[in-house]
């Protein structure tokens, strides 16, 4: 394993080399550096002209300033851009708005189109599974570029306008709960009267919820409160033991339920500590609450101590991040007075020297990337949905899940356990590919939303010809590709043990 | 839409050929093609947009049906907004019809329906250039790749290797840069020549799994020259899987071009794309909201009409997958 | 009768060791075999009981296609007694693994499934899923065809095996693997222990159908079905995988259902044979009496297609079956073979023969002329070919 992974990683080296050189050179040749100086009319245009062609060794060929380039890098120096500015300190500025975006989109993606994916290919042929095929295909069709424009304008700045009065009008109220209601009559598989009955309970669910949200002014306020959270927590307990474990024995089922539980109560206990943390003690009661949970697992699982550890754990983060969610939420109304009530930005990666409490730049940052990762992750999760369904129904018609039933194993465990893992597999592979995708759509969204990261650092350098930023965003991004490449091959080999042999 | 499963039981007759009736191949992917309702109205919308497009504002030279330029300005009529009307009189609307300017007139009183048309025009032709290019050369260097192996198939993957690891956007942008303002030919060529990577690990999989089956060691055991082998003998077997990523690849180049003219890096003004009309009018959102509109819709109806004829296209060639009427 | 029925369908997957002595008798075919290895003989098992376990009632499957509905299945019917090894014999597509499936409740969602499956008594198809869940792996089990596609390769052949157990007890992981080991010693897999953590892609074919085999058995089932198990080995271990299966049937008291298309493995194996056709069972009867008397030219035709080493005797000579089998799709009026049938007269193509008693006790066949056969001297010479009479 150890040895595959170096050799790829030299191969890698290389590959990224000969990329670099490609880069260069065709950067290099893209335009004139010039250009905006021979139009220039200032006096000292020929002296400006003399600098900066000796800034970017323009008298030398191509192939020399590359190799000048390459031997600079080996000592750790990026060089400067036209203007004499230092790329590495650029580079650092706009490494981390663009990586928060990255991950926030890949992340999204990858979860929420792996779950959409299988759930759309267990209802196969449901009101749902076509619903998501079309708008899987309608995702891959829609210009990057467009969606987010469209965005900035609807849930961006109609948004915030609304969020003055934030009432929902009863019209409004009626296209939300008849969506309600559709979403769950097309999740229900079966005769017309079971549909029909989901439906029905899909319009009153969701009707009476957005009418409590706007009869409340939620949006102006939102909270959670202990209720809501003991609540969601509960049902996360029910949902993850059904997964992990099958409701059939109690044991599993009370240590989820009590993790909920004491979840929820904690938030109540730890209230101190929450007014105004730092990420590591953030960090720190995330372990704290993986510990605390399996060792409820571990006490109360009985039998089945394996699933019920995995089943609490699982309940017990969920409850924590309802706590985490609730307490942003409640830091809404201040932020929201302190950005002049526009919470939901457009441009950049922040607030401009903002300051505030944990929560509240914590806010700043999530209304800034909201709209941009929700623009750039519609393409992946569009991949992801349509890769897993695929994956998901060829992994169903095998041989070895026919066997899992004729076992007599409840259907859970043989989509659960069997299905599921074998269809990661192909999935992984996606990954590689689609980070990369990823990353040329990060230029457009930076380009639509104004965020001063890598894609500008990359159409900034190659409008102006001028390779040192243009190269340093491929190094981080070539290096990205290449290392969630490793990632990816290292998760296939621990998902399938036939690899790990070999 | 992929309304397809695996053939419903391990020991049907369907599953096993027993149907009385053979069918050639071409046939059947005719057959299962036409069955397919989303590509059979992906093709008719694609048909309609290529006709609409090309038709109207005329084509090198030859002069179309409609009566303005993409260039000329006219005066304002209806303050530059759309006279297109699709609600009939008795309805309470103004009747159908196309008006002076159905898309609207941009800020210096252009037409913006023919600016539209010219746009779609030059944004599918790069798109078939880009697809037809990728396709030749990924297929090559994937074919070539795969049926030798060896050294040669090292040399030419690790070559694909490192087009690979370049973002197609940015590759396509450096490019773009360099050849956006010499004319949509020259743009489509280039995009094509950066992006067949992913072809060529399509058809070097398949070549590497045809070249071990027993025609292919029959036609070598007759001392068949390996070009006609090539040629002949693997590359038909090929042909579906070809088909389908040309397909697919055409829609992903409409949306390559009109992502790069967006960020300037694609077509250049005063000749126009779709993504470049995007570009140029998207401060226009709140004032001129039509501006933004139309090119949008075409761009969607293209990249959608042909992603779904693909996806038909996959179903009809893939001989697994039979649809089960549930 | 002097054709050896001991040499399979497909030449493919003859077993060498059905060929060392022509035999004319079921229970003979396995004293050939017994020369290379120790094992056992039906007849050394324990004999099955007269209490029916399975009895399966006008059985039919249909699968919906978009050519048309696929009739897999039309109207099979059986019972299967205690610790009883019944064979079920016919070509690709004939349903006889589709009627299997049918009863293990393993289906695709589409297929529309009919008729009656009693185990014990109780009505499988009207049950509640749990219920059914309740019966698959713990009382009836199953044996697939490919151990290759048939394990899942990302888990340990121990999980696996101790899985089946957990899946209907509660116990602790521990003893789950415990009892696994035990199968896999029971099975023959050396080194049991340390194979638990083995992956299915670590064994050998016929290691994995015994794994397969262990897995089957592990809640000491009534009945195992086993589906063409030594169709995907290799020859020499397709004997050894039989004896296996028989073994283990004895040491858990169970009855098999034995799929194949392989005669010779029929005549060594099964108490009574179901031969099917076109979805349909065409002749039932004991092993011996159908393969002796063959009472459906079908079943003749299909003895007489099998190639023989039997030098000395005069029908050595193939006789294969002329034509192939009908859609299932666009099935023809009256009997399904009459197309390909030498005795076929205009009756057969109006009217399909029902499945009814003939000369012998308990010998069913589905032939408007199953006294012709009865009459010949040699059942299998209706399929004679043209250059036979020439000669």
């Amino acid at each position: 394993m150890i040895v595959f992974i170096m050799r790829r990683l030299v191969i890698s080296f290389f590959v990224l080399l000969a990329a670099t050189f490609i880069i260069y050179g065709l950067t290099a040749l893209a335009g004139d550096p010039l250009e905006d100086l021979r139009q220039d009319n200032s006096p000292n245009k020929a002296q400006k002209i003399a600098e900066r062609s000796e800034r970017m060794q323009l008298d030398l060929p191509i192939p020399l300033r590359y190799l000048n380039w390459l031997g600079n890098l080996g000592r750790g120096y990026l060089g400067v851009n036209r203007d004499g500015q230092d790329v590495a300190t650029m580079l650092a500025d706009a490494l981390s708005a663009t990586l928060q975006l990255v991950l926030a989109a890949t992340v999204l993606a990858i979860t929420v189109g792996i779950v959409i994916g299988i759930t759309s290919a267990l209802r196969q042929y449901s009101g749902f599974d076509y619903t998501v095929t079309f708008a899987a295909f309608v995702c891959f069709s829609l210009p990057l570029f467009w969606v987010a424009v469209m965005l900035k304008q609807y849930m961006a700045i109609e948004f915030n306008n609304w969020l003055k009065d934030p009432v929902i009008p009863p019209t409004v109220i009626g296209v939300l709960a008849l969506l309600g209601g559709l979403v769950f009559g097309a999740l229900a598989v079966g005769e017309r009267r079971r549909r029909l009955a989901a439906f029905g309970i899909g319009l009153l669910v969701s009707g009476t919820l957005f009418t409590v949200l706007s009869a409340t002014r939620w949006f102006a306020a939102p909270g959670l409160g202990l209720p809501l959270i003991l609540a969601f927590g509960l049902a996360a307990a029910v949902g993850f033991t059904a997964l992990a474990a099958g409701l059939q024995y109690r044991g599993p089922l009370y240590a989820a339920l009590g993790a909920a539980v004491i979840g929820a109560l904690s938030s109540q206990v730890l209230k101190p500590l929450l007014v105004d943390p730092t990420w590591l003690e953030i960090g720190g009661l995330l372990l704290l609450t993986v510990a605390v949970c399996a060792g409820l697992g571990h006490a109360l699982g009985g039998l089945q101590r394996r699933q019920a550890i995995t089943a609490t754990v699982l309940t017990g983060v969920f409850t924590g991040g309802m706590v985490f969610l609730d307490r942003m939420l409640q830091a809404f109304p201040a932020y929201s007075a302190s950005v002049r009530g526009r919470p939901i930005s457009t441009i950049g990666a922040r607030t401009p020297n903002y300051v505030g409490d944990f929560w509240q730049t914590n806010l700043d940052s999530a209304g800034h990337l909201l709209l941009p990762s929700l623009a750039l992750i519609l393409i992946s999760l569009a991949t992801y949905t349509r890769y897993s369904r695929a994956s998901m129904l060829e992994v169903m018609n095998q041989d070895y899940v026919r066997t899992a039933r004729a076992k007599g194993l409840p259907e859970r465990t043989v989509v659960v356990k069997h299905a599921f893992r074998n269809g990661l597999i192909p999935i992984t592979t996606l990954m590689a590919f689609d980070f990369a995708g990823v990353i040329g759509g990060a230029v457009v969204t930076e380009t639509v939303f104004g965020w001063r990261g890598m894609g500008f650092l990359f159409t900034k350098g190659l409008n102006e010809v001028d390779p040192g930023p243009v190269m340093a965003f491929f190094l981080v991004t070539g290096t990205a590709i290449v290392v969630c490449n490793m990632i990816a091959d290292i998760l296939y080999a621990y998902l399938d043990p036939r690899i790990r042999l070999s | 839409m992929t309304l397809s499963a695996q053939a419903p039981g391990p020991d049907t007759g369907a599953a096993q050929g027993m149907t009385i009736v053979a069918r050639t191949q071409a046939q059947m992917v005719r057959r299962r093609f036409f069955r397919h309702r989303a590509a059979l109205a992906g093709m008719i919308i694609f048909g309609f947009v290529l006709l609409l497009s090309f038709s109207s504002i005329g084509f090198l030279g030859i002069p179309g049906w409609w009566d303005k330029s993409y260039l000329a300005t006219g005066a304002l009529v209806n303050q530059g907004k759309p006279t297109l009307s699709v609600v009939p009189e008795f309805l309470g609307g103004s009747g159908i019809g196309l008006g002076e300017h159905p898309f609207g007139q941009d800020d210096i009183g252009v037409d913006y329906f023919a600016k539209t048309m010219r746009g779609a025009q030059q944004s599918i032709i790069v798109a078939f250039l880009v697809a037809i290019v990728a396709t030749s050369v990924g297929t090559l260097i994937g074919a070539v790749a795969g049926y030798y192996r060896g050294k040669t198939e090292s040399v030419l993957m690790r070559f694909t290797d490192v087009m690979i690891t370049i973002p197609v956007l940015v590759i396509a942008a450096v490019i773009g840069r360099r050849f956006g303002d010499s004319g949509v030919v020259l743009l489509g060529t280039f995009i094509g020549l950066v992006i067949w990577p992913s072809m060529a690990r399509l058809l070097r999989g398949e070549f590497l799994s045809l070249r071990e089956k027993e025609f292919v060691e029959a036609a070598r055991a007759l001392g068949t020259p390996a070009r006609r082998i090539i040629f002949r003998h693997i590359l038909p077997n090929t042909v579906g899987v070809i088909i389908v990523a040309a397909t697919l690849s055409v829609a992903n180049a409409v949306l390559l071009e009109s992502a790069l003219s967006f960020l300037g890096l694609g077509v250049q003004a005063p000749d126009t794309s779709l993504g470049q009309l995007i570009n140029e009018y998207r401060t226009a959102m709140v004032t001129r909201p039509w501006l933004f509109w139309w090119p949008g819709i075409f761009i969607i109806a293209i990249a959608l009409s042909i992603n779904f004829i693909g996806d038909g296209l996959r179903d009809a060639f893939d001989p697994r997958q039979t649809r089960v009427r549930a | 009768m002097t054709t050896p029925p001991n040499v399979p369908l497909e030449p493919h997957a003859v077993d060498p060791h059905a060929f060392d002595n022509p035999v004319t008798g079921a229970s003979q075919l396995l004293d050939s075999a017994e020369e290379v290895h120790v094992g056992l003989t039906l007849d050394a098992v324990r004999p099955p009981s007269e209490e029916e376990i399975l009895t399966v009632e006008n059985l039919t499957v249909e699968f919906p296609t978009e050519d048309g509905l696929v009739h897999a299945v039309r109207g099979v019917s059986y019972t299967l007694r205690e610790r009883e090894v019944l064979g079920i014999v016919g070509e690709s597509g004939s349903g006889k693994s589709v009627s299997s499936l049918a009863v293990m409740g393993l289906l695709p969602k589409s297929a529309r499934v009919k008729g009656r499956i009693l185990f014990r008594g109780d009505d499988m198809l009207k049950m509640s899923a749990r219920r059914q869940r309740g019966l698959r792996g713990r009382k009836i089990a199953m044996v697939f065809q490919d151990p290759m596609t048939a394990l899942n390769p990302v888990h340990t052949i121990g999980d696996q095996l101790a899985e089946a157990v957990l899946a209907h007890e509660l116990m602790p992981r521990k003893t789950a693997l415990a009892r696994a080991k035990e199968m896999l010693d029971l099975v023959g897999i050396p080194q049991a222990e340390a194979r638990l953590r083995s992956y299915p892609h670590e064994f050998s074919g016929g290691m994995r159908q015994r794994a397969m085999i262990a897995m089957a058995v592990i809640n000491n089932p009534d009945v195992i079905i086993a589906d063409e198990p030594t169709t995907a080995l290799d020859v020499t271990v397709q004997a050894q995988i039989l004896e296996k299966l028989l073994e283990v049937k004895d040491a858990v008291n169970a009855a098999i259902v034995l799929i194949t298309h392989d005669l010779g493995v029929i005549a060594g194996m099964a108490h009574r044979v179901l031969v099917m056709y076109a979805g349909r069972p065409v002749e039932l009867g004991d092993t011996d009496s159908v393969f002796e008397e063959p009472r459906m030219p079908y079943t003749a035709g299909l003895l007489g297609s099998i190639p023989s080493l039997d030098k000395g005797s005069g029908s050595a000579r193939l006789r294969p079956i002329k034509g192939t089998p009908p859609s299932l799709i666009n099935l023809p009026t009256g009997c399904p073979f009459s197309p390909r049938c030498p005795l076929a007269t205009d009756v057969c193509r109006t009217e399909e023969p029902p499945l009814a008693e003939t000369d012998g006790g308990g010998h069913y066949a589905a032939c408007h002329h199953w006294d012709r056969l009865a009459a010949a001297e040699d059942p299998t010479e209706f399929f004679r070919t043209e250059s036979e009479t020439v000669a």
